[in-house]
């Protein structure tokens, strides 16, 4: 019983990080690109997590991939991981023409697509024991990923009530105008449906990425191909515990009760250090990591994969950081200690909080330089300055309606507009809920139930 | 002639101490003379010239004495090696000067002596200065001034002594380094020629004459008594000294009493080594007295007196002959008094022989009650510690012989592991054979410690109240088969060397028996094996290091490799400890459902199907069968009205030798983390599964009734939180802080080049301590000392807080689920009521009006506020 996870990849952008995910993954796994096991032995690590066997024995990704255009996709099916995949989870049309950039279009498109679509879903939810949830890989700036995965989020709602849904969501660069003078609308109307329909948004702001690659791998035009390894890297360390069961955190539930208390707070932000040239081409070689380093860095706003401006208000609503590698517990006691007393990280004043470490494995088959590295998933209030620098573009489109046009044409918008109002005030709930955690009195009032004692860790 | 005429001058200047030793210095010069014939033939004149042929015996006598007499002389002569004597010329002028200025006012023959003195010195063609001037010295001086000399000039070397004919068996029996210095030792020289002194008589008569001249006066006879002594020194009984024949006082010799009080007093120093004579040998050859007689040590120390015992009969039976020859002598007329050989004499020839006899009734006395090694420690004592050299070479004797039967147990157990110790003399001990049979390791344990047993399982039960009475009391074949005794080491090897060969010895035992490797210790006793003496420690040591570390590399390797120990740490570390996450995940989510019934539906099979399943669902399906084989789910005894996950808990065999590392009480501890752990995921379990039911109905369902229960669920679910992040920072404290360092530290310990079983048993019973003690199991039951009630209380109360904690979370885990109900059904009462408003209203009627809600809204609030 693995308590599967399904990837959903939708769109571009979807499909290129997902494409680097199974790459990596089946490197972890010392699978082949052909699907067969180059490591005889067994016993350390998960596959059926995120692949199943086919009758010849070879592992196949539980992935579904999603395109209203050919491009991304035909580059999958001729690389060289071409042969892992299953054949009949390729959704594109021979001769889409994609989404053009309109979330509406996507949208409305996902219609057509649905009953293909929820029927490869079926198919593999039903050839999964214990389905744990889906992993949804898209943008939120452009057409496909963003319309055709809010499409699919709502209907994965309807479906499949009980399974948790995370997404990994790239939001544009807010910093900078980008190339789509849309994608406000865009980021908008997918937001919404993150905020309603998912369990778990893992957000990574384009803009971080690029920064990211720009600064700690001194690459100053990142190639998408770069950035996709960013993303795929924090991928595959969120998902260790998965694949390498230890004590703890060996389901997704596990990882995302300990993040996320209340339901609407579910955009988490990550942190990973070191960067090095083993996972990412041309990335430094970085010093000594020791697991205080480590823990350090995570913390470290330059190294967040998510640009937001914090406040002297904004604090943590949780952490958990993944340590991979040879840390001894006694170093990550230590380092827990240091960083609290230097008061490195703060908590929200309404509940018991710390950060949470899961130590687990690194996989035996790829040769790191580094001893330790870490993957930080965060809750932080601060992501609300990124909803709100997109509120603020939305808002001043939308000001002067302009770039409507093509999203009236679209039948969601057939009759009025009051989806954008609707999405308006979603979005500006959810950033009052995050602004709301930053005060003590977040539970409205002082609470008549008993306390547990918090922390337990004291010896 | 020159040496004839000093010779003649000291006996008569000394006559009662006609010691040759003495004279040594003298002959030196001569020794060193290279014209040996010439010291023939001038010992010949002078022999002759001291001992002429008397008129009553015939030549050949005569001439065999005069032989006897050269032969002396030669040996005499020669056992003065020119090292003997520190020549020091500087020395023997200072002492002449000295002597000058104490025997005149002025110093003016002094200042004259020195001119002469280093005019002598710078002399070229004098090469015998010191002889010269010692030779003067002697001339000019006292006996007295002689002695002195000798002390200081003259060390000795006892190794001559044993050359001295009838002082042979004597020296046999007592030589020693200091004995030259007792003043009585000049006795066995004259023994061997009391004829000679014959010569003396023409000299100054001896004390001894002029007592014996008074002694015919006595009743009976002096002559009589020595007859009569070689008799009473063997503990016999005679007619003048009979002894006394009542058992009472066995030990006692009657004098007649119309002896003289000198005469008594001699008689009275005679007897004493007759008894002790007569004790000893009483000693040797009477029934054993002590315990099992001692033992073979015992034995063999009875052995080893008895022949020093020969050695004294021996000696009596030469004084005999002496006797006897004096006492024809006198028969025939010449008188005892001309032969020299009196009771005083006598008393002077035993005198040495009486110091070995008082040595040995010591050590018999002091060994009375002991055995063995204390009985080879005591015997010990005297050869180490002792001043004198005497004693110290007696004992070290007597040491070795009484030290075989040690060496021989020794040796039977470091090259072969077995114990050869029929009177428990070793200072290793087996365990009396316990009645509980000991086919497998575990029935090993004592009836007292299953008690104990049973009783912690039953406190692992309520492991709310995890009191247990379980002493960390070893109960292994290791640990119980073979007991070390620190008394009964012999002082002839030290503790630490002691602790080693006692492990070796175990080792091998248990390579043999525990193990089952006989044909591995056979081999290397074969190939190893050799004769362990007294005496050679440094060879002893070598070779016991040796067997060291063969042995413990050979456990070693078969415990790791044979038996898997640490394959089965693992095991226990990944199963017991929940290190298999997967699997722990996938049999908790299957048992659920059945351990949440009450424990007495629970089925055994059905337990062992769902761990099978689990086994096969996770990863724990690559582990090694034998180790799967091993595990199992099994029920705690149940006590009524408790549900399953109380009474549940996986347990993992462990089977002879192993269990010597992980003793029957440290798997009781192994389950009793492994219930308090399960304990702790039971509630994370249950609250994850909680929270992802009311994660997911955010998405709907809960989203719908928002307006109802939004305020509830938002303070419920930050409870939820608050509660799960406690039970992770529990579970990462106890499993990483805890558990995961402590491995390393374990892993650490074993990986030590050099272990011992001994040290990979304290690595894991340390391991397990911290564990427990950490792990806020209270690890107070395996602390010892009068902390122990104050923190056993104190961790007490948090555990039993802890468990009240995680109680209120199970409970509260249940409200929320009554609150995810109520709202569920809020929300399918409000999808009927939507669905009749539009029913109706497609019908043309108004909407229905809301009455119910507003009761329900009020029943379920009173639950949840509960």
């Amino acid at each position: 019983m693995p308590r599967e996870i399904i990837t959903i990849q939708a769109g571009q952008c979807g499909n290129a990080v997902g494409s680097a995910f199974w790459q990596t993954l089946c490197q972890e796994h010392a699978i082949s690109p052909d699907g067969n096991l180059e490591a005889t032995e067994e016993g350390t690590d998960r596959k059926d997590v995120f692949f199943y066997q086919s009758d010849d024995t070879r592992y196949i990704p539980r992935a579904i991939l999603l395109d209203l255009e050919p491009r991304v996709i035909q580059g999958i099916q001729n690389g060289p991981y071409k042969n892992i995949y299953n054949p009949e989870n390729f959704h594109v049309p021979t001769h889409g023409s994609g989404a053009g950039n309109n979330w509406a279009a996507g949208y409305a498109m996902g219609e057509n697509v649905c009953e293909e679509v929820m029927e490869m879903i079926e198919r593999e939810a039903d050839g999964s024991d214990s389905l744990e949830g889906f992993m949804l890989l898209h943008s939120i700036a452009g057409g496909t990923g963003s319309g055709l995965g809010s499409f699919l989020l709502e209907r994965l709602n309807d479906r499949f009530p009980k399974k948790l849904i995370q997404t990994y969501s790239v939001f544009p660069d807010t910093q900078s105008v980008g190339d789509v003078v849309v994608q406000p609308y865009n980021s908008m109307l997918a937001m919404k449906r993150l905020a309603q329909n998912a369990d778990s948004v893992v957000v990574l702001d384009n803009g971080a990425l690029t920064r990211i690659a720009a600064d700690r791998l001194h690459i100053q035009a990142p190639s998408f191909a770069q950035t996709n390894q960013l993303v795929s890297t924090v991928m595959s360390a969120s998902t260790t515990t998965l694949r390498y069961p230890g004590y703890m955190h060996n389901d997704l539930a596990g990882i995302i009760a300990s993040l996320i208390p209340t339901p609407r707070c579910h955009f988490l932000m990550t942190s990973y250090t070191p960067f090095t040239s083993d996972s990412i081409e041309a990335g430094k070689t970085v010093r000594k990591t020791t697991v205080l380093d480590v823990m350090r860095r995570l913390l470290q706003p330059k190294n967040r994969m998510v640009l937001t401006n914090t406040t002297k208000n904004s604090c943590y609503i949780s952490i958990l950081n993944i340590i991979q590698g040879e840390a001894d517990p006694t170093d990550v006691h230590k380092s827990l200690l240091r960083i609290r007393e230097r008061r490195l990280a703060t908590f929200i004043p309404w509940g018991p909080a710390s950060i949470q470490v899961a130590l687990t494995k690194k996989s035996p088959h790829i040769p790191t330089s580094n001893r330790v590295s870490g993957l930080m998933l965060a809750n932080h209030t601060s992501i609300a300055t990124l909803f709100k620098r997109i509120v603020a573009q939305y808002d001043r489109l939308r000001k002067r309606n302009a770039f409507l046009e093509q999203y009236k044409r679209e039948p969601i918008f057939a009759n009025d507009l009051s989806e954008f109002d609707d999405t308006r005030a979603e979005i500006a709930d959810l950033i009052a809920e995050y602004e709301a955690a930053e005060s003590a009195s977040y539970l409205e009032g002082p609470t008549t139930e008993r306390e547990p004692p918090r922390g337990g860790n004291d010896e | 002639m020159c040496l004839a005429r000093v010779e003649q001058t000291i006996i008569r200047e000394c006559p009662n101490a006609t010691n040759f030793d003495q004279l040594h210095p003298h002959k030196i010069p001569y020794q060193m003379d290279p014209q040996d014939d010439r010291v023939e033939s001038a010992l010949s004149q002078l022999i002759d010239h001291f001992l002429p042929a008397t008129e009553y015996e015939d030549e050949s006598d005569a001439e065999a004495r005069q032989d006897e007499i050269l032969e002396r002389v030669h040996a005499t002569i020669e056992r003065h090696q020119p090292t003997d004597t520190v020549m020091d010329i500087q020395h023997l002028g200072d002492m002449i000067k000295k002597r000058l200025i104490r025997d005149n006012t002025s110093t003016d023959k002094a200042k004259k002596f020195s001119s002469l003195y280093t005019r002598l010195l710078t002399q070229p063609v004098l090469s015998q200065k010191w002889g010269a001037l010692k030779f003067l010295l002697e001339l000019s001086g006292s006996r007295e001034e002689g002695d002195r000399i000798t002390e200081t000039a003259a060390p000795v070397n006892s190794s001559i002594e044993r050359q001295e004919n009838d002082e042979q068996i004597f020296s046999m029996a007592f030589s020693g380094q200091g004995l030259h210095r007792l003043p009585v030792r000049e006795v066995p020289h004259n023994m061997g020629d009391p004829e000679s002194r014959i010569g003396s008589q023409e000299g100054m008569p001896t004390k001894s004459d002029l007592l014996a001249a008074r002694g015919d006066s006595i009743d009976p006879s002096e002559q009589v008594l020595l007859s009569a002594l070689p008799f009473t020194l063997l503990g016999l009984s005679s007619t003048p000294l009979p002894f006394n024949t009542s058992p009472a006082s066995k030990y006692a010799v009657s004098f007649p009493p119309s002896l003289p009080l000198p005469l008594v007093s001699l008689l009275h120093t005679l007897a004493e080594p007759s008894l002790l004579y007569k004790s000893l040998d009483d000693f040797v050859h009477g029934p054993a007295d002590g315990v099992d007689g001692g033992g073979l040590v015992g034995q063999s120390l009875r052995s080893a007196i008895g022949n020093e015992l020969r050695g004294y009969v021996e000696l009596v039976g030469g004084l005999e002959s002496q006797i006897r020859r004096a006492v024809a002598a006198a028969e025939r007329g010449q008188g005892i008094l001309a032969s020299g050989v009196t009771l005083k004499r006598c008393v002077v020839w035993t005198r040495e022989a009486t110091m070995g006899l008082r040595m040995m009734s010591l050590i018999v006395d002091k060994t009375k009650r002991q055995k063995g090694g204390q009985l080879i420690s005591s015997v010990h004592r005297f050869a180490s510690d002792h001043g004198d050299p005497f004693v110290r070479a007696f004992a070290e004797r007597i040491l070795a012989q009484i030290t075989r039967p040690f060496y021989d147990m020794l040796r039977h157990w470091i090259y072969e592991g077995e114990l050869t110790d029929p009177y428990v003399e070793f200072f290793v001990t087996e365990e009396a054979p316990e009645p509980v049979s000991q086919t497998s390791g575990n029935a090993v344990a004592k009836s007292q410690n299953d008690d104990a047993a049973a009783a912690a399982a039953a406190a692992a039960a309520v492991a709310a109240a995890a009191t247990t009475t379980v002493k960390p009391g070893a109960t292994s074949v290791w640990q119980d088969k073979y007991h070390f005794h620190a008394f009964q080491v012999p002082t002839i090897i030290t503790e630490g060397f002691a602790k080693k060969v006692f492990l070796i010895g175990k080792s091998l035992n248990f390579i043999r028996h525990g193990c089952s490797d006989s044909d591995w210790v056979d081999e290397y006793s074969k190939s190893t094996s050799k004769e362990l003496r007294y005496g050679d420690t440094a060879k002893l040591e070598m070779s016991i290091d040796e067997a060291y570390q063969t042995t413990m590399a050979r456990l070693i390797d078969l415990m790791g490799n044979k038996f898997k120990l640490f394959d089965h740490l693992a095991a226990l570390k990944k199963f017991l400890l929940l290190g298999q996450g997967d699997f722990i995940a996938l049999l908790m989510e299957s048992l659920s459902a059945n351990l949440d019934r009450p424990a007495n539906t629970l089925y055994r099979h059905n337990l062992t199907a769902q761990l099978e399943h689990a086994i096969r669902g996770s990863n724990a399906q690559f582990e090694k069968a034998d180790i799967l084989a091993r595990l199992d789910a099994r029920m705690l005894e149940l006590s009524h009205g408790e549900v399953g996950w109380d009474v549940f808990t996986l347990e993992y065999k462990i089977e002879a030798p192993v269990d010597v590392v992980v003793t029957p009480y440290s798997s009781k501890q192994y389950l009793k983390l492994f219930n308090f752990l399960w304990r702790i995921k039971r509630v994370e379990y249950a609250l994850g599964s909680s929270w992802r039911r009311f994660m997911t109905g955010a998405r709907g369902v809960l989203k719908a009734v928002d307006d109802l229960v939004g305020a509830d669920w938002k303070k419920a679910r930050c409870v939820v939180a608050e509660m799960v992040h406690f039970v992770n920072q529990l579970q990462y404290y106890i499993l990483f802080e805890v558990i995961e360092s402590s491995w390393g530290d374990l892993q650490q310990a074993i990986k030590k080049p050099n272990v011992t079983l001994d040290d990979l048993i304290g690595a894991h019973a340390e391991y397990l301590r911290q564990i427990t003690h950490k792990g806020l199991l209270g690890g107070a039951s395996i602390r010892n000392g009068k902390k122990r009630t104050a923190s056993d209380t104190g961790d007490e109360s948090f555990l039993s807080q802890l468990h009240e904690i995680l109680k209120i979370m199970l409970q509260y885990k249940d409200v929320v689920d009554g609150l995810y109900g109520y709202s569920v059904t809020e929300f399918t009462r409000r999808q009927e009521r939507d669905a009749r408003i539009e029913a109706r209203t497609t019908q043309g009627n108004w909407g229905v009006r809301e009455t119910v809600r507003f009761f329900t809204c009020l029943k379920y609030r009173s639950i949840f506020k509960l």
